[in-house]
């Protein structure tokens, strides 16, 4: 059984919401992304000092505050209602869940308190082609001389890839599938941003020419099974902001807005999208929630919870972006207004990393269907 | 046992044992096969709730003065858990959700004493009593009539959609003592005999065929003013008081129900081999990732209740949720039969005794009893997202 949020975790949303209420308005997310920063460096380094926020599932031996996936989640609620432009999910979520789930301490002392201290960016990327978390999708080939390993391939659809102090990338080393350390500066790596349709998050594309790399000592294929689970429930909590934030603006909006001498919210029309729109987020809160929670217990349920949350999360926070911005009317289609962020960031994120439909045929192995 | 050692024998159990011990009670005094007769399955269903009372299995949390069990809320959710996956009939007619705990918290001593433990036993079926022609989903404006006539009312009109009509014993209702333009503040609690002269109980045919509901019809019917509950013309505030608590426990019997009716159908796919097609198969799909979200849902409500003493938003979108997962359950496994779908259970070639069918439906009125899903989305937009009022609907 799932037990519910305590008071702590009503805190940390509590401060975390605050927090991006002032560092992180809408004006300040329009300005990022409309002169292409992939951060306010500002921001960025108080969200570590000051909250903690990159470190909140780092072990407290690597400098974090040692939570899970349940409290990651709530923080990326919150950067998702906010719609905060930041590195957080490709360092936090991707990076930082893959060296807390690998059990080789070197490269955990190496990278995890940079990143809980705030001083590293980084990334995450396994299939070549799709960026995906999926093993079957890796081509890099990784060759051996001596100590060190040198990969060649293209990553593409890596997220946060160009300001990425490193990249964990996952390649061929024989027969076997193994994870490596990539430096953002190293000889051999060529980054180019992806011209892509999210603003407010940039996405590359990685050339690997005998990149000089370090292997992660650990079973690839078992740390990524994890990982992938890790990452869309985390990505489904940052979804599950994105649309709550969706549904609220919408709300207020009908609730200003008379036409026909009456707020246009008191139409039944307008009513019942709303009503409806709550269904589907409420249940998408949940989602990613009850999924957290049974990937921290190491419940059997916790792959299917994940794939699931990712599945309706993903296709919630489209479905109330799209909404908004048909709520807001003419003004809703501008861009001057802000409902197209939302729009731009629901969409691209329900095709990275797997989209609804990979997701659900997921559900069906799980489940036994 | 008396009932002090039976008391500590509860402390002293875990919530397995409650669970483990529930379980072998439910196999061991299974009511057997549903009989096909309609008056047999009444008997029998009464049969099972005495069962339950007499040993001290029925109404998880009502007083124990009243034959329930006063448990714990976490055990309340293990109980219907359980009760889901048991399978054993339901209670007879509506009483025990709806008019149970109205009774409980504005009854007189002696009308809880009178009417509480028959119900809870299956000895006195309720019926509901509150929508009429013209009064649904605008139920203020209900027309029945209860005159005072020294110690009686005098009841003239009628109702309709009256669950468990043609079975039931007693009606709750709502009469209006007040005038014709008081809406809701001149209405009154009325509980009715339904072997009262006066009283014409009509079944209405269902679209299924069946006879789920009634109408019933009051001419000059003398009801007694001691089988009034609360004040006159104060009943309206009673329609909405409800056991929340064991609304929110029986959301667990509903998502462990449908979790079985959803394995039940996706049996019945492979058995027909049907799962290898992409369509079918991401049908199946959503509704399973639909299942459980109701359950995890439903897991929502009841820890909003044991932490935060309230449940929460979820439980008013969650109904929103169910009665369209059932609808649309039901009417893809009628597509999924192909021309089997079609056959009525009364057919000796139904699958699964036309299960499927009977059940598209009677769904088509999960959407609509109870306050319609308009109704109910009004209510959403209003209570939660605080949306403004429609000027073109009566003063709430």
């Amino acid at each position: 059984m799932i037990t519910g949020l305590t008071e702590e975790h009503e805190e940390l949303r509590e401060i975390t919401r605050r927090f991006l209420a002032e560092k992180s308005s809408l004006t300040q997310v329009r300005k990022l992304a409309e002169s292409g920063a992939n951060r306010d460096d500002a921001v960025w380094h108080q969200m570590a000092d000051q909250l903690m926020l990159q470190g909140i599932a780092i072990p407290e031996e690597y400098g974090g505050a040692g939570y899970g996936p349940v409290e990651l989640g709530i923080v990326l609620e919150e950067l998702g209602r906010a719609l905060t432009v930041a590195p957080y999910l490709a360092t936090v979520a991707l990076a930082g869940q893959t060296l807390t789930t690998c059990s080789d301490n070197e490269a955990r002392s190496a990278w995890l308190p940079g990143i809980a201290e705030g001083a590293v960016i980084a990334t995450l990327a396994v299939a070549d082609e799709t960026g995906e978390i999926d093993p079957a999708g890796v081509t890099s080939v990784a060759t051996s001389a001596g100590e060190d390993w040198k990969i060649t391939g293209t990553k593409r659809f890596v997220i946060d890839g160009v300001g990425a102090d490193m990249i964990i990338v996952a390649a061929r080393a024989g027969e076997e599938l193994a994870l490596f350390t990539v430096k953002g500066d190293a000889e051999g790596v060529r980054r180019e941003p992806l011209a892509q349709l999210d603003p407010t998050r940039q996405v590359a594309t990685v050339n690997l020419d005998n990149a000089l790399a370090v292997r992660i000592e650990d079973d690839a294929t078992a740390v990524l099974a994890r990982v992938a689970d890790l990452v869309a429930v985390a990505l489904a909590a940052e979804q599950t902001g994105g649309a709550a934030a969706t549904l609220d603006m919408a709300v207020e909006y009908t609730k200003i807005r008379v036409q026909f001498g009456r707020p246009i919210g008191s139409f039944q029309a307008i009513k019942h999208r709303c009503a409806d729109l709550l269904t589907e987020v409420e249940s998408a809160r949940n989602a990613a929630f009850s999924a957290a929670s049974l990937l921290t217990q190491d419940d059997p349920e916790g792959p299917v919870a994940a794939a699931l949350a990712a599945a309706w999360c993903a296709t919630t926070y489209t479905h109330a972006a799209k909404e908004n911005i048909q709520l807001h009317g003419g003004i809703g289609f501008t861009w001057e207004h802000d409902a197209h962020f939302h729009l731009k960031r629901a969409k691209t994120s329900e095709l990275l990393l797997g989209t609804p439909a990979r997701h659900r045929a997921r559900v069906a192995d799980l489940a036994g269907i | 046992m008396t009932v002090t050692s039976e008391k500590h024998a509860l402390d002293a159990e875990t919530d397995e044992e409650f669970r483990a011990r529930l379980r072998d009670f439910l196999a061991d005094s299974s009511p057997g096969p549903r009989p096909k007769d309609p008056g047999e399955k009444v008997a029998w269903t009464k049969a099972w709730h005495a069962t339950l009372v007499d040993h001290g299995y029925a109404g998880p949390s009502w007083p124990r003065e009243y034959g329930g069990m006063d448990l714990p809320f976490a055990r309340q959710v293990i109980y219907q858990e359980e009760i889901a996956r048991a399978r054993v009939p339901g209670p007879l007619g509506t009483g025990l959700g709806i008019v149970a705990p109205t009774i409980i918290k504005y009854g007189t001593p002696e009308q809880k004493e009178r009417w509480l433990r028959p119900m809870l036993r299956g000895d006195l079926v309720w019926c509901q009593g509150y929508s009429e022609p013209e009064a649904g989903s605008d139920l203020p404006a209900l027309r029945t009539t209860a005159r005072r006539e020294g110690e009686e009312y005098v009841v003239n009109g009628q109702k309709v959609w009256c669950s468990a009509g043609v079975i039931a014993d007693v009606f709750f209702t709502l009469v209006r003592t007040g005038t014709p333009k008081s809406r809701q503040k001149g209405i009154t609690y009325l509980i009715i005999d339904r072997h009262a002269p006066g009283v014409t109980v009509r079944p209405l045919k269902d679209l299924a065929g069946g006879a789920v509901f009634a109408e019933m019809f009051f001419d000059d019917v003398r009801v007694p003013v001691t089988d009034r509950i609360g004040e006159e013309n104060e009943g309206w505030p009673l329609v909405r008081t409800s056991l929340g608590h064991e609304r929110a426990a029986g959301a667990m019997n509903q998502a462990a129900t449908y979790r079985r009716i959803l394995s039940e159908l996706v049996d019945l796919a492979r058995e027909r081999g049907l799962t290898v097609d992409p369509l079918v198969r991401d049908r199946l799909t959503d509704f399973e990732i639909r299942v459980r979200l109701i359950r995890y849902n439903a897991e929502r409500i009841i820890s909003g209740i044991l932490t935060k003493g309230e449940p929460g938003a979820t439980s008013s979108v969650s109904r929103l949720m169910i009665t369209a997962f059932e609808q649309d359950l039901h009417e893809f496994a009628v597509d999924m039969l192909g021309p089997d779908g079609i056959v009525l259970k009364a057919s000796d070639q139904a699958v699964q005794r036309g299960r499927w069918l009977q059940g598209f439906l009677m769904t088509r009125a999960s959407t609509i009893g109870a306050g319609t899903a308009e109704i109910q989305r009004n209510t959403v937009a209003e209570q939660v997202l605080k949306m403004p009022y429609d000027p073109a609907m009566p003063p709430r």
